[in-house]
């Protein structure tokens, strides 16, 4: 007896959690959503203003979000590889799209588009990104830029203005090493990739968007003079020792913290970075300052960045469905709403942010910003990050080969050199993704 | 009749091993994004591994790896436990406390070396350097970087060792070492003569056990440098992962699990090779 009472408690705990499906299976169609990290609070934002609000509007539908860690990306392509996975399909960014537009696993929202009028609501830009052969496949989630965050209040108080051209950028590190400051506040100990940063700021600020745009493009090498003046001066502010000395010990949030604590001047980083100015910056009684990053002429340079993508299943049992959420999402009351609670992340991609109202907590500096890249995008005048336009393995060496440049294993001529081959491959392949012409 | 007894255990190893075994091994010669079809690719992952200068650091410094484990928790393995065999006082006690760093997770112990040791900034490395004794972070220097990340290792695994000799040494006729201690021989001479005589076989199984696992070690390497600075602490497991799950070469991935396995394969060669010898004695 009590055995049987053991065997169908635990038949009962096996089948929870299936209960979702058979409880609605009459009258709503499930959409299933797999999301990578987040926070316990953003999972409550994601849940409250996602879940819950998607499907009191939607009542024919039943999303679930799946929160599945920094691993999505590996479980995803597994699952996708044997026809399962979500029937919405976050990406790690464009180089992965065409991988799987390619292999058919993702289905062309170009109807999607038409219907609920996509086209006219998001960026032109962002539309192109996600095309696979003439195919929309994608829209950005988010997309974010790198600038040069600096400590305001520490500006003002040594009469230092934010500077707009590398000469300028140069003297005020050297001041601030003069002053015991560490120049750069930069760290990559849980985050190596973040060498990335520094060399996409490189190459757009030193070599120029137009270089970048013909190398992506195959117009020019990447063995280029420009590319390679461009490295060496990255290595040289490595000599420098701007970036401190402990550069691989730092975590990001550590480094950060050093600007607003004034232990170190400035931060090349990108808008991910605003969910830090909370925590470190008040506390200080430090005001933060974010400009686009100084370059060769002066004009600051915005390298655009597409953190990750949102796409529908191929073999989704619900695709239209999954398109709803996709729609919900990309509309001025989600966005307000979203980034109101949660910056960085969800920066979605719409053409006219006029309508999106932001909460009164939420940094002018952050809007400001936002707004900013969205114009630099809307003019065609923006870089290229190199997670977002290089392809997967030409990013990976890059990674690793820029530590060999700033640890004198390599030089930046031979860097480039590996670099170049690598992309090559990986072109000929057809593995580069799209890359819209410039303005 | 009693063939079939094996089986269950087949079936398992056919589903879980043999199979994602052989499809390592095909794949080791075609090309793959992980993602759509395969191509063959005849020998192209091989040649390109060979020309890739960081295979043969990683490569290198799986070798580095195999030595010092091959070494040094030996060595501290096989002094505690025969201390714990003279000083039978407290050695219950010893055990667990030797035995503790073997239970904790690995990234518990990684995050806890890299956060509370070795940072400059929150570890005691940068107590010390704040009381005029600056030692860098081994992590962040090449030359010492895998040995920064091997320490943790060590931290973690010897006291594993220690409790496998310590058993093995108690299964040491007692009667010897009474004989030996009656006859007036040190420390070095009943270690020498009489106790690692007594458990050669395990210690024999330990090493061998110890190159087919340093050949495997990831996990320490990737949550604490991913194979850097500058590739100086890259393994051939973390070369792989980095192909198959970042640079989307499943391939060569492969093909570089393949050379790892050849190790593997030689030290289950010899150790197949002794237990077989020993079964016959």
């Amino acid at each position: 007896m009590q055995r049987r009472t053991i065997l169908k408690a635990g038949l009962g705990l096996a089948s929870l959690p299936l209960l979702p499906r058979f409880a609605f299976a009459a009258d709503q169609k499930p959409v299933t959503f797999w999301y990578e990290s987040a926070s316990p609070e953003n999972q409550d934002n994601l849940k409250n203003l996602l879940v819950d609000a998607f499907n009191a509007a939607h009542p024919e539908e039943l999303l679930s979000i799946d929160f599945r860690g920094s691993d999505l990306d590996k479980q995803l392509r597994v699952a996708m590889l044997s026809s399962t996975g979500p029937d919405v399909v976050f990406t790690a960014g464009p180089s992965y799209v065409a991988a799987m537009a390619q292999a058919g696993q993702l289905l062309p929202l170009d109807d999607y588009a038409k219907k609920y009028g996509w086209n006219e609501r998001l960026l032109p830009l962002f539309l192109d990104l996600g095309r696979y052969e003439g195919k929309l496949y994608a829209l950005a989630k988010t997309y974010e830029t790198l600038g040069l965050f600096y400590n305001k209040t520490l500006f003002a108080k040594n009469n230092w203005k934010a500077p707009t051209t590398i000469a300028e950028l140069e003297a005020l590190a050297d001041e601030m090493k003069g002053k015991g400051m560490v120049p750069f506040g930069a760290g990559n100990a849980d985050w190596r990739p973040a060498n990335e940063w520094h060399v996409s700021i490189a190459i757009n600020s030193v070599a120029g968007p137009e270089n970048v745009h013909k190398a992506l493009t195959g117009a020019i090498q990447w063995t280029d003079p420009a590319f390679v003046a461009a490295i060496d001066k990255l290595a040289e502010w490595w000599d420098k020792s701007y970036f401190g000395e402990n550069y691989f010990s730092l975590t990001l949030e550590q480094s950060f913290a050093q600007i607003a604590t004034g232990q170190a001047g400035m931060a090349p980083t990108g808008t991910w970075s605003f969910t830090n100015v909370k925590p470190y910056f008040p506390d200080n009684n430090a005001e933060p300052g974010f400009v686009g990053f100084p370059s060769v002429s002066g004009d600051p340079i915005f390298p655009l960045g597409i953190g990750s993508t949102l796409s529908v299943n191929a073999k989704s049992e619900n695709p239209d469905g999954a398109a709803a959420v996709l729609d919900y999402m990309f509309q001025d009351d989600f966005y307000s709403k979203m980034n109101s609670v949660w910056q960085g992340e969800w920066n979605l991609p719409l053409a006219d942010l006029s309508k999106v109202k932001l909460s009164d907590n939420v940094l002018p500096l952050y809007t400001e910003a936002m707004k900013e890249l969205s114009a630099s995008v809307g003019a065609g005048k923006y870089g290229y990050t190199t997670w977002t336009f290089l392809p997967p393995a030409t990013d990976t060496y890059l990674v690793s080969g820029m530590e060999e440049v700033w640890l004198k294993k390599t030089s930046s001529a031979d860097f480039l050199k590996k670099l170049d081959e690598t992309f090559k491959q990986e072109k000929d392949a057809g593995k580069v993704p799209a890359i819209p012409p410039r303005a | 009749m009693h063939r079939l007894y094996i089986v269950p255990t087949m079936i398992i190893n056919v589903v879980i091993v043999l199979v994602p075994a052989l499809l390592t091994a095909a794949l080791a010669f075609c090309n793959w994004d992980g993602i759509s079809a395969p191509t063959f690719a005849g020998l192209d992952n091989f040649r390109a591994l060979a020309a890739d200068r960081v295979f043969w650091s990683a490569l290198g410094n799986n070798m580095v790896w195999t030595l010092v484990f091959l070494t040094v928790p030996i060595l501290m393995g096989l002094a505690a436990a025969s201390m714990l065999l003279i000083v039978r006082r407290g050695s219950n006690f010893f055990q667990i406390v030797y035995f503790l760093p073997v239970v904790i997770a690995t990234a518990i112990t990684a995050r806890v070396w890299q956060g509370m040791i070795y940072s400059p900034v929150t570890g005691i490395f940068g107590i010390l350097k704040k009381y005029g004794m600056p030692i860098p972070n081994p992590l962040t220097q090449p030359p010492l970087a895998l040995f920064g990340v091997a320490t943790v290792d060590l931290w973690h695994w010897w006291g594993f060792l220690c409790v496998i000799f310590f058993a093995a040494l108690r299964q040491v006729p007692q009667e010897q070492i009474e004989a030996a201690r009656l006859e007036g021989a040190t420390y070095f001479q009943m270690m020498r003569y009489v106790l690692l005589p007594g458990i050669r076989p395990t210690i024999t199984l330990m090493m061998i056990m110890t190159v087919i696992w340093s050949f495997l070690a990831f996990d320490f390497v990737y949550i604490m440098t991913q194979g850097g600075p500058a590739f100086s602490s890259e393994l051939l497991s973390t070369l792989a992962y980095r192909k198959a799950f970042y640079d989307l070469n499943v391939g060569q991935a492969a093909a570089a699990a393949l050379v790892i396995s050849l190790f593997g394969l030689v030290g289950t060669f010899f150790y197949v090779r002794i237990q077989t010898r020993e079964g016959e004695q």
